[in-house]
């Protein structure tokens, strides 16, 4: 898989951080997001879970996502719903130096996640089986992804669900120990990119793609030529646990944020129209 | 798979189970009406899974379109019996 750096497309990007609730790698996350405009955050739900808050302080956490917490019957899904938002909650609440309990996640229609009134970052996550997977960036656009590297999905007639044909055709080219793992890392840059986006999988997988490990990254029309330029940046990691993390970041050209406190984040349109109504009120 | 797991709902779910190796204690219509964001083990790559088993156990291409805007596995098994 492409090691940091090795890509020279794009936005620069760091490799993603674990962490826990309370921890001092939370400053190594807003020193990335600082550098790079962009940080990837991932904990095991092993270790998260533990650290998570309980009864009214977890209602106080989730917020508005407490209803839909309370709906999922299966205690495992449950407390995997729980924990990724609690993650989120606690990596956007670092980086804008900001009480977690006070920011609001809302979702358009496709799931996509935002952080509401604080436009100028950007949020995406992923989970599967103990992993969950954040990111955020101050550049544009976020999507990331992540799946085992084992899992199975080559050779289960899934490929011709989730390839191109120049995707089948490179793939099929490899040798067959590679393939497997190959699959996975093109699936997780196509979560990512959705994501980034906003589709979700109504954007079929076969009618984009993206080309073998080892070269700089783009998308890929289906017959193989390119699709993007240089305002995309995608990037994937194989973590020590198996895990394969694919982010994707669409550059707006903000550049950078060196101050990414909550109050310069905030929509100033927002902000805007809460002075003059709080101006235009009597006393 | 049995020679004919579509053709009931109990057979469409115990595909669902065995095949795809989700664990789920439900049954019957209680499993149909679950949201698929409520299976323990559902994600995007076992329901593709499952686009690729349906066509193999019915012949036909699924309408991948229609079932990606399925909220349930009842929703899933009702767009295999239209096609039946």
């Amino acid at each position: 898989m492409n090691a940091p750096g090795s890509s020279i497309l794009g936005p620069p990007l760091g490799e993603p951080v674990e962490v826990a609730p309370e921890g001092t790698t939370w400053d190594r996350v807003r020193k990335d997001l600082t550098s790079y405009g962009t940080a990837l955050i991932y904990a095991r739900l092993q270790n998260l879970q533990p650290k998570l808050p309980k009864g009214d302080d977890l209602r106080k956490l989730l917020g508005r996502d407490w209803s839909r917490y309370l709906d999922l019957a299966h205690p495992d899904v449950r407390n995997r719903y729980a924990a990724s938002r609690v993650l989120l909650k606690y990596a956007a609440g670092a980086v804008l130096r900001g009480d977690p309990d006070g920011l609001e996640l809302a979702y358009v229609p496709t799931g996509r996640p935002y952080l509401r009134g604080c436009d100028q970052i950007d949020i995406s996550l992923s989970h599967t089986e103990d992993l969950i997977l954040v990111g955020l960036t101050t550049r544009g656009l976020i999507g990331v992804d992540a799946e085992r590297t084992d899992r199975q999905m080559y050779g289960s007639g899934l490929g011709r669900h989730v390839c191109t044909p120049y995707e089948l055709v490179t793939l099929a080219a490899l040798p067959e120990e590679q393939r497997n793992a190959s699959l996975v890392r093109l699936w997780t840059l196509k979560e990512a990119y959705s994501k980034a986006i906003g589709q979700g999988m109504q954007f079929r997988f076969t009618e984009f793609g993206f080309g073998p490990d080892g070269k700089p990254v783009r998308v890929q029309r289906p017959d193989g030529t390119t699709g993007s330029g240089d305002e995309w940046a995608f990037r994937t990691f194989v973590l020590d646990s198996g895990y394969c993390v694919s982010a994707a970041v669409y550059d707006a050209g903000f550049g950078t944020v060196l101050d990414t406190d909550i109050t310069t984040m905030l929509d100033q349109d927002c902000v805007e129209a809460i002075n003059t109504a709080l101006d235009a009120e009597p006393g | 798979m049995s020679p004919d797991s579509l053709g009931t709902l109990d057979g469409f779910l115990r595909l669902v189970r065995d095949d795809l190796g989700l664990v789920t204690d439900l049954a019957g219509p209680e499993a149909a009406g679950c949201d698929l964001t409520d299976l323990p083990g559902w994600d995007s790559v076992n329901l593709l899974r499952l686009v690729t088993l349906l066509e193999q156990e019915s012949g036909r291409a699924m309408p991948v379109g229609r079932i990606l805007e399925a909220r349930t596995l009842g929703e899933i098994y009702a767009l295999v019996e239209d096609l039946r």
